[in-house]
């Protein structure tokens, strides 16, 4: 039987057995009789919890070494183990088969599910909510502070962090807790695909990992045929509106938007630059793209944007020039290629258009242009 | 201290009601007070009933070992303390129940050194005095000014006119001070110990101006004080008091009994008449046995 | 013996206005845009001769729309933090005091995202969407006010240092449950509060709310300005203050609400935008003296200018991007605040 982490330390030193700890065993039982005729009964309680507190410690310490052989009843001698380095430059020694991961970001969410290895995944963060299924794993907290409690509570063989959303800390934590974490750093799109693949091979699904990015690739290609040739369109990303945020030229964003036959008229190194709106003024991107899934709130906020004099201005906000694309294009994962496609089609509707006859080109597709992109 | 210019009378705000020498201006009646630091508490300082009256150009001493209540009883008579019971007359209104710019206008009080927040030069200080006479916005007009120059002019201290308050000498920020109190043109004014931090010719040099002010514009002068010297020498009354207790009210002849001294001041002392023909009380050593 | 006079008091003033005269004016000719100011005064004359008509070159768009309000912002926040830091320097006898030190900028920025986490959830008209962050910002701060005061009381009177005390536990209270929400919330809505907490000037309006912004300012600098000779006094003492005729409870009562008010009115809008409030007092004190029927207009000029300023700045050094106004004020705050210590010290 395993030892565990348990909240009420109180109760667990009944529970209490390590195989291989006998030395704390044996001190644990000697001092509780020895001692418990001699103390009142709150201090022999708290000796207790102090003496529970500490074996619990000292328990994890030696998780790293017991976690993989118990883990499935096979001898420690068996135990196979991989070294491989992660998108940062980590080496990480990671327990062969990779059955129980924590993941501590969405998109990396994302990623597994779309490897089809849910059923390996014991644990989520709060905000891992696509697909929905995973809302139903248990959380372990936010991805910027977990906890770190509940991720070795799950007792994980891995857990998967990337460097844009999860901290060094983080890290940290779950090495001096002797739990592997493995990061990734996508900085584009194709750095997206590439990192899927590799995560299906660290996960031990090659197989699956090099059909998705297959399949990725394909569709990207797919959008390249269409849109390649047509000019790109000048847009605007639009974080958020007070002040006006939008995304640097370095970021993942900024590519999808180039895959996605536009470019972002803001040129700056910054991530997530305050832009002035004079600048904007005087570039008149042709539309304004927003990434929220719910496009009933953008809605209403395009409205209230409309009646300001100074977004009037822009020639986008008078003519309702907007693209509202799903908030996937925030996530380096497999689904912001959909995002990419989805914004591809309402920016180059034309080429979309399935083979029509050539007088109906003209005249309809302008049309379609203007009611695809206006809300 | 130099005389100024005797036309300081006819500055005098108007509405003023006393005209005559010697007509009774400031009335003191059986006011006591008691001050508790919460309400459950039982009242920590208590000053029992004390009377007296005082009429245009007498100087008032007020004296007592320390903590005996003259603080409390001054802050009664300038009327920013309510008296528990009795009342406080000035010409006939009651001090407490006028508003603070028009009370102002008849009272003065000069303190100890006041924590000056920014700095400030000395003209700038004493037009303050000017302030319970103009309206709430204005500008100092021609006879601020000239009220103001005055007053400096009858401490002594125009040649202290532009200095930085923070660089005057503990006497000189003084007349100052006295000189803003003079510059609000009142019938009444109080003094809370401003001997303390002065040496002896600046204290001689303080009660002999106050006096001559006194007598020269008509001011009733209220000092506050345990200069018993000072106070026989230049105070046309004494109200003695001990914890609490008003125990004689009178010239100081009559006042400067040494079994009264002695059990006020719990020491022993000798009284007797100095050579302005007043009183003089003198310490009694301790040598070895009496 | 130098009183002062009508005459010097507005002299001073001009002064000071042809300064933020020529500050407005560089103002709007930096930016993004080229901007020639001849032509664009030419057509500035001929729109208000004519009355109506809009100015149609590109550059007068911007400028109309864009430039110039946000210059005129601010002014008016830069005058209104300036007179606050004055009063409540003043009423809390403390040269360390600024306008946020009450807890009021931590108010507002709650109801700020209060209503930012509203919004989405409510069927509002456009117009009416657009004003609930500012408004949201105004009632968290007059809750705040409300707050303060009440805490602030001893013996039905507003005390200093009770105030004091009072107003910097409800700022820190404020400020961790502000933490609290910004730690819940992730993604986009975290990045853009943290700007707008900063203190930003980039915020388009409604034009109804220039004019409300204004109305307050000259109603809050207007009801301080009527007790300047009173806060004169006030740094004898505040008992001497009595003795001079001060009605205490009164003036302090005024003070307290209009100096809130104006801080109010500019967070909601615009952010806490630091060091204004704090240093500009101390700067005109330098040069005009501690005389408050000066040093009351001469602050509100002073901080205009330095507010535009530093807009100015934070919008033209790092194209197309820019730096927020409060980022600016407090690099250029901070070693100026260290300057004047130092002088006063020695």
């Amino acid at each position: 039987m395993r030892p565990g982490f348990s909240r009420g330390l109180f109760f667990c030193v009944e529970t209490f057995v390590a195989k291989d700890d006998e030395e704390l065993q044996h001190i644990k039982r000697s001092r509780l009789t020895g001692i418990a005729d001699m103390l009142s009964p709150t201090s022999l309680a708290l000796l207790v919890v102090i003496v529970a507190a500490s074996s619990a410690w000292a328990q994890t310490s030696s998780t790293a070494s017991t976690s993989s052989q118990a883990q499935n009843g096979v001898p420690a001698a068996a135990q196979t183990f991989r070294e491989v380095v992660d998108e940062t430059g980590r080496t990480v020694r990671i327990a062969q088969p990779v059955m129980r991961i924590v993941s501590l970001a969405p998109s990396l969410t994302e990623t597994v599910y779309a490897l089809g290895l849910q059923d390996r995944l014991v644990g989520d963060t709060d905000y891992c909510d696509y697909p929905p299924e995973a809302q139903k794993k248990q959380k372990v907290g936010g991805a910027i502070n977990p906890s770190l409690e509940e991720i070795a509570h799950l007792r994980p063989d891995l857990v998967l962090v990337t460097r844009h959303l999860n901290t060094l800390d983080t890290v940290h934590s779950l090495d001096a807790l002797g739990i592997p974490s493995y990061a990734t750093d996508p900085r584009n799109v194709d750095e997206i695909v590439a990192s899927a693949k590799r995560l299906g091979e660290v996960l031990g699904a090659p197989e699956a990992g090099a059909a998705l990015a297959e399949d990725l690739q394909h569709r990207l290609d797919v959008l390249r045929q269409k849109i390649g040739a047509l000019p790109p369109r000048r847009v605007l990303f639009v974080v958020w509106t007070d002040p006006l945020i939008s995304i640097g030229k370095d970021t993942f964003i900024a590519d999808a938007l180039r895959r996605a036959g536009a470019v972002s008229i803001i040129d700056s190194q910054q991530d997530w630059p305050q832009v002035n709106l004079e600048e904007v003024a005087h570039l008149q991107p042709e539309v304004l793209v927003f990434a929220d899934s719910h496009s009933e709130t953008t809605a209403q906020h395009l409205d209230v944007l409309a009646t300001r004099p100074a977004w009037r201005i822009l020639n986008a906000v008078r003519d309702r020039n907007f693209a509202v694309i799903s908030e996937a294009v925030n996530r380096p994962a497999p689904r912001i290629v959909t995002a990419i496609e989805e914004l591809a089609e309402k920016l180059h509707p034309e080429a979309f258009v399935e083979r029509p006859t050539p007088d109906k080109v003209s005249s309809n597709t302008v049309a379609d242009a203007k009611g695809l992109c206006a809300r | 201290m130099v005389a100024g210019p005797v036309a300081m009378g006819a500055m005098r705000s108007p509405g003023e009601t006393s005209r005559a020498n010697n007509e009774l201006r400031l009335s003191v009646e059986q006011v006591s007070y008691a001050y508790s630091p919460n309400p459950t508490q039982a009242p920590l300082f208590t000053l029992e009933a004390t009377s007296f009256q005082a009429r245009a150009g007498e100087i008032v001493a007020i004296l007592g070992p320390n903590a005996s209540g003259k603080s409390t009883l001054l802050k009664l008579i300038a009327g920013t303390l309510e008296p528990l019971s009795g009342r406080v007359l000035l010409n006939g209104f009651v001090t407490h129940s006028l508003n603070a710019r028009t009370r102002a206008q008849r009272i003065a009080m000069v303190q100890q050194e006041s924590q000056l927040l920014f700095p400030a030069r000395a003209w700038e200080f004493v037009l303050q005095g000017r302030h319970p006479h103009g309206r709430a916005l204005r500008f100092e007009s021609a006879t601020d000014i000239a009220v103001a120059r005055n007053a400096l002019a009858q401490v002594g201290a125009t040649q202290l006119s532009d200095r930085w308050m923070a660089e005057l000498s503990g006497g000189e920020k003084q007349r100052v001070i006295l000189a803003r109190a003079l510059a609000q043109q009142p019938l009444l004014l109080l003094l809370d110990e401003p001997t303390l931090h002065l040496d002896i010719a600046a204290q001689v040099d303080l009660l002999h101006g106050l006096r001559h002010l006194a007598v020269e514009n008509r001011y009733t002068v209220v000092v506050v004080t345990h200069e018993l010297n000072l106070a026989g020498e230049y105070a046309d009354q004494v109200v003695l008091i001990q914890r609490g207790k008003c125990l004689r009210v009178g010239p100081p002849g009559v006042v400067y009994q040494r079994e009264l001294l002695e059990q006020v001041f719990q020491t022993p002392l000798s009284v007797d008449l100095g050579p302005s023909g007043r009183p003089r009380v003198n310490v009694v050593a301790d040598r070895e046995g009496r | 013996m130098r009183p002062l006079t009508i005459q010097r008091l507005f002299a001073q003033c001009a002064a000071l206005a042809a300064i933020l005269f020529v500050v407005v004016i560089i103002a709007l000719k930096a930016g993004a845009v080229e901007v020639s100011l001849f032509a664009l005064g030419r057509d500035l004359i001929r729109v208000i001769v004519h009355h109506g008509g809009e100015i149609k070159s590109d550059y007068g768009l911007i400028v109309m729309n864009i430039r110039l309000p946000r210059i005129l912002l601010g002014i008016f926040v830069g005058a209104s933090l300036a007179v606050a830091g004055t009063g409540f320097q003043a009423l809390l006898r403390n040269p360390l005091a600024d306008p946020y030190v009450l807890g009021v900028s931590n108010g507002a920025a709650l109801g700020a995202i209060l209503a930012l986490l509203v919004s989405p959830h409510l069927a509002l008209l456009p117009a009416v969407a657009d004003l609930l962050t500012p408004l949201g910002a105004f009632l968290g701060a007059t809750a705040t006010i409300a707050a303060v005061y009440f805490l602030g009381r001893r013996e039905g009177q507003i005390d200093s240092t009770t105030l004091l005390l009072g107003g910097v536990i409800t700022g820190s209270f404020l400020a961790a449950i502000i933490m609290f929400l910004m730690t819940s919330e992730t993604g986009s809505n975290l990045r853009g509060m943290a700007y707008w907490l900063m203190g930003n000037l980039s915020t388009s309006l409604q034009p109804s709310v220039y004019w409300i912004l204004w109305i307050g300012f000259l109603l809050g600098a207007g009801a301080i300005y009527t007790t300047a000779s009173d806060l004169n006094l006030l740094l004898s003492g505040e008992k001497e203050a009595m003795h001079l005729g001060v009605d205490l409870p009164r003036v302090r009562l005024v003070v307290y609400i209009a100096a809130s008010l104006l801080t109010g009115l500019a967070v909601s809008v615009s952010g806490s935008i630091g060091y204004v409030g704090l240093l500009v007092p101390h700067v005109m004190r330098q040069i005009f003296g501690s005389d408050h029927r000066v040093l009351l207009p001469t602050a509100a000029f002073g901080g205009a200018i330095a507010v535009v300023i530093a807009d100015t700045i934070g919008r033209t050094v790092v194209p197309p991007a820019e730096l927020p106004v409060g980022a600016m004020t407090a690099l250029a705050g901070a070693p100026l605040f260290i300057y004047l210590l130092r002088r006063r010290m020695a």
